[in-house]
């Protein structure tokens, strides 16, 4: 592909004369932020103010799928690769344009379509943010049901293109689980409709196979979603486990029972004792957490976000961050413990975790939905876990996650200074390698940063795990090659005991080469797949280790 | 060396049969996915189709140099993991076979209808028909965690386990519903469930078919878990019904019967019953006899004959859509002798309507043309308009094309 030799100005014409001048842009500020998304290890280079490794040839921002098939057929002609842009809020470099190209920023196509009550299906466009999405929703009487953290500065599209997840999606299941159909614009150019009754249709289910492609095979325009009455009521609760190993089990108890709360949350020892020692637990916190969004009455499930605060240090990343400096918040013994021996730190850290959390692991669980059958539900969940040995905590823990559960990450970006980094690695696997997976990959990142990791996403047939670690280099250079040893290690201890890379945050170029062993021979679908709708190999290129483009494994 | 030959030496002599009156075609009968493998590479050499074969129940039209891949002697269940509840089976089980092996350990495949469990489980998921649903599990596809296949250039591909990933397309959707097209599918790991704590039934009469569907679809809003749930119209309830014990009250025309069944921990599934019982009058009806609704699901469930030939015409509707092509397909042949029907296998994306039509074949082209102009779907549709694509998915994985060809073309 010789895209480096075309001019931004002749992207710029081409461009205007599909959309007009005033939504297409090739101005350095804008081409400078859709350089990155929200991938931490670009940040480390971004906090230092380093220039952008990799910027769009322009931006364009079409209203229509019509628009975006004009586009694409640009970007065939003129062979540029086309990367699509959401709400930017991506952890793995999903909107990184390597190759250059047209960034299509989908923001501008917003409509929400109604829903309709008999099919209880609504048709929204692509680049609604999530949190207006389900506030139109909550007027009506409806919920769609995904709420990640990323809720506020996240798309609809971005979320059917990761195939991601919310946090109570236990009981609405993760985004892929509620799509009646996609309309896409493929990397031929042209719209096509995936929807019917995909049991009634012969052939393929075409709406799974574009669903979590990342704009590899095309660009989703609109979506007729599932949605779900509002729920009537919300029951919450917090329990203690004696461990891990108990709290999975009681976990898998209730999913197996055919019970389906709507968010089951283990925290591991030290996931637990961070929680305890600033964030979730006291009510009084909630006016110290000016940084991230917390309710006020009658905003219900969605709190809005408050403006920008300076960042405080006193919640779970925090404190992380503050151990990882040997800063104050941290208990006096673990002072001189850094981050640069952080198999020593994870080791005293399990001891002091025993001791402080001396009643074990915190586990949330909370039900919401139709008002007789959840409070049917509730108690039989409540039943079984007290049956697995778990002890009840009483509402309050449920109610404090509730109000603190969008805020941590909206803290990640101070955490970048000195060379210190915070990521997250979310994996999954079937109950019966869980604990293994558990074991390995937490021995595989506490080489080389402080881990720590809760249990949520829960199935009858598994679950995932979500790692958080925070490490440092002493420049960039070292933090940037112990951030990827991390993964890589984290990665290849995933794949060994047979779980999944990615729960609900994606490949992107972070995971791309981590796909073949991933999928193996079933990689061949997936080219086949490229080949059939992007035959150009345009399409956000490098993402999904497909699609050729300078992809190296995280080294 | 013949054709015929070489595959003797890919499976076995005893596996190998030319398929008689043609002069070109053989079945095989492979043991193992290596087996399939070899088949299909030499079947690529000598350009021959490969045309899987399950139970044989679907009558092939297939003619012209083919093998046949018969899946008959793999039908091992590979490993049964009942902490995660999953089990891997090869393609050549059927439905029922596996059930056979679950249901001595307090495990079940699902209440999905066993007239579709007949099917090796290969040809349940190659195939799709609307059939293969239930309320409380979805879509029989939606139980598949991961595929095993041969794919036309001979390479074995396994879709790796887990309970939901985020890393690209699902790549086994490829495999299922593709009609031997994309892979052979050798193998399967499926979600099974726990035998349920108990089961409840009701039996209701609503006033009109369209308040029994707003009756079944306001229990389902309240997030009642059917296991199974069926509306009859007046003159299908009394023929399926006619001598039955308890006998059917009378109903006037116009008016529905309503059987569901729940299933579950049995607070919870006597809370499901009640949230039916509760939606049904809402709707204005009353309840019938309880023993109405068992006898209805001892006959799907249990073996118990129904007195009643099959329907002449099945209809896909979504939630929406159920009460107009009802309404569309009576109206239509309402001057042949009209039609009754019952509405089964709800889920998410909708139900099937059943049709017996009172004018026989004579009637169907009216009654198919109004189903369809009401928004349902008939048995074997397509979304045409996406064959370009599956066509550019079928060239880069079968350059050949020598997987089952014909299938996908109609």
């Amino acid at each position: 592909m010789s895209s480096r030799e075309i001019s931004s100005e002749t992207v710029r014409r081409e461009l205007e004369a599909i959309v007009g001048p005033r939504r297409v842009s090739v101005r350095d500020a804008d081409l400078d932020t859709y350089a990155r998304d929200m991938w931490p290890r670009l940040l480390l280079a971004h906090r230092e103010g380093a220039p952008a490794g990799h910027r769009p040839h322009a931006v364009v921002w079409p209203e229509s799928a019509r628009e975006v098939a004009s586009i694409v057929k640009v970007a065939r002609g003129l062979r540029l690769p086309i990367v699509p842009y959401g709400g930017g809020s991506g952890v793995c470099g999903g909107a990184v344009p390597i190759l250059g190209g047209i960034t299509i920023d989908t923001k501008r196509m917003t409509a929400l379509r109604g829903v309709s009550a008999d099919e209880l299906i609504v048709d929204v466009d692509g680049g609604l943010n999530g949190e207006r999405f389900e506030r139109e929703l909550a007027r009506r009487g409806y919920t769609f049901g995904n709420f990640p953290s990323s809720i506020y500065c996240s798309t609809v599209g971005g979320w059917l293109a990761t195939r991601a997840a919310g946090q109570l999606s236990t009981k609405y299941g993760k985004v892929e689980d509620r799509v009646a159909g996609l309309t896409v614009v493929t990397g031929r150019g042209e719209v096509i409709e995936t929807d019917g009754p995909s049991r009634a249709l012969r052939g393929p289910n075409w709406t799974q196979l574009v669903l979590g492609s990342e704009g590899t095979l095309g660009v989703i325009t609109s979506a007729r979603l599932r949605v779900s009455p509002a729920p009537q009521m919300q029951i919450y609760r917090g329990f203690e486990v004696e461990n891990v190993a108990a709290g999975v089990e009681a976990i898998r108890r209730v999913l197996q029972r055919g019970l389906r709360p709507a968010v089951v949350r283990l925290y591991d020892e030290l996931d637990t004792m961070m929680n305890s020692m600033g964030g979730h637990h006291p009510d009084h916190d909630l006016q110290a957490d000016a940084h991230a969004p917390v309710p006020t009455p009658g905003e219900g499930a969605l709190p809005i976000l408050p403006h920008p605060a300076p960042p405080p240090e006193d919640g779970v990343v925090g404190r992380l961050l503050a151990l990882a400096r040997g800063g104050r918040a941290i208990h006096r013994e673990l002072l001189g413990a850094a981050l640069d021996r952080a198999n020593v730190v994870n080791r005293v850290f399990g001891a002091v975790a025993e001791k402080v959390a001396r009643r074990g692991c915190r586990m949330i669980i909370g039900l919401e939905g139709a008002r007789l059958r959840t409070e049917v539900e509730a108690a039989l969940c409540f039943q079984e876990l007290a049956a697995a040995g778990a002890h009840d905590q009483g509402e309050e823990p449920g109610r404090a996650w509730i109000a603190h559960r969008y805020a941590v990450s909206y803290r990640m970006s101070p955490m970048f200074r000195d060379g210190a980094f915070v990521d997250t690695m979310e994996v999954a696997s079937s109950w019966e390698r869980l604990m293994d997976l558990y074991h390995s990959v937490r021995t595989a990142i506490g080489q080389h940063a402080v881990v720590m990791a809760h249990f949520s996403h829960a199935y009858p047939d598994g679950c995932s795990i979500y790692f958080s670690f925070a490490g440092r280099g002493k420049d960039r250079a070292e933090a940037e090659r112990v951030y990827d040893a991390i993964w890589r290690d984290g990665l290849d201890a995933t794949t060994r005991v047979g779980g999944t890379i990615s729960h609900h945050h994606g490949v992107g170029l972070l995971k791309a080469g981590h796909m073949e062993g991933e999928h193996r021979e079933a990689m061949a679908i997936l080219a086949g797949l490229k080949a059939s709708l992007d035959p150009d190999n345009i399409m956000n290129p490098g993402k999904l280790g497909i699609g050729g483009g300078p992809v190296g494994r995280a080294r | 060396m013949t054709i015929g030959t070489e595959l003797a030496r890919a499976v076995g002599d005893a596996n190998v049969a030319p398929i008689a009156g043609e002069p070109a075609a053989w079945q095989v009968a492979p043991a193992a996915p290596a087996e399939i493998a070899e088949v299909v590479r030499l079947a690529q050499r000598h350009k021959i189709a490969v045309v899987p074969l399950g139970t044989g129940i679907r009558p092939s039209a297939d003619r012209g140099p083919r093998v046949q891949i018969a899946m008959r002697r793999m039908d091992h269940v590979i490993h049964l993991d009942e902490t995660s509840l999953l089990v891997h089976v090869q393609a050549g089980l059927t439905g029922m076979g596996l059930e056979k092996i679950l249901v001595p350990r307090g495990l079940s495949i699902g209440d999905y209808p066993p007239a579709v469990l007949v099917s090796t489980l290969g040809g349940i998921l190659a195939v799709r028909t609307p059939g293969k649903s239930s309320v409380r599990h979805g879509f029989f596809e939606d139980a598949v965690v991961g595929v095993s296949a041969v794919l036309g250039d001979g390479r074995t591909v396994h879709t790796r386990v887990a309970p939901r990933r985020s890393t690209g397309p699902d790549l086994a959707r490829a495999l299922c519903g593709s009609e031997g097209t994309i892979g052979v599918i050798t193998g399967a790991v499926l979600r099974i469930h726990r035998k349920p704590e108990a089961r409840f039934a009701i039996a209701s009469i609503l006033p009109s078919i369209d308040a029994a569907v707003s009756a079944v679809y306001l229990a389902l809003r309240e997030e009642a878990a059917l296991a199974g749930v069926r509306i009859y119209d007046a003159a299908e309830a009394r023929i399926h019904f006619a001598n039955a014990t308890p006998p059917l009250p009378a109903m006037s025309e116009g008016e529905a019967l309503v059987v569901a069944s729940t299933a579950g921990p049995t607070d919870l599934a006597a809370c499901d019953r009640d949230l039916v019982a509760s939606a049904v009058a809402a709707e204005g009806g009353r309840t019938a006899d309880t023993r109405l609704a068992e006898l209805w699901w001892r006959r799907i469930h249990a073996g118990e004959p129904t007195p009643v030939a099959g329907p002449t015409l099945q209809v896909t509707a979504t939630p929406g859509k159920v009460r107009a092509v009802y309404r569309a397909v009576c109206t239509a042949t309402a001057g042949s002798g009209g039609a009754r029907a019952h509405v089964s296998r709800f889920d998410a994306d909708g139900a099937v309507v059943f049709f017996t039509l009172a004018g026989g074949e004579a009637a169907r082209a009216t009654a198919e043309t109004a189903a369809r102009e009401a928004g349902g779907y008939l048995l074997g549709a397509r979304a045409t308009a996406l064959d370009p694509y599956l066509i550019g998915l079928r060239a880069a994985l079968d350059p050949h094309g020598i997987m089952n060809p014909n299938a996908l073309r109609d």
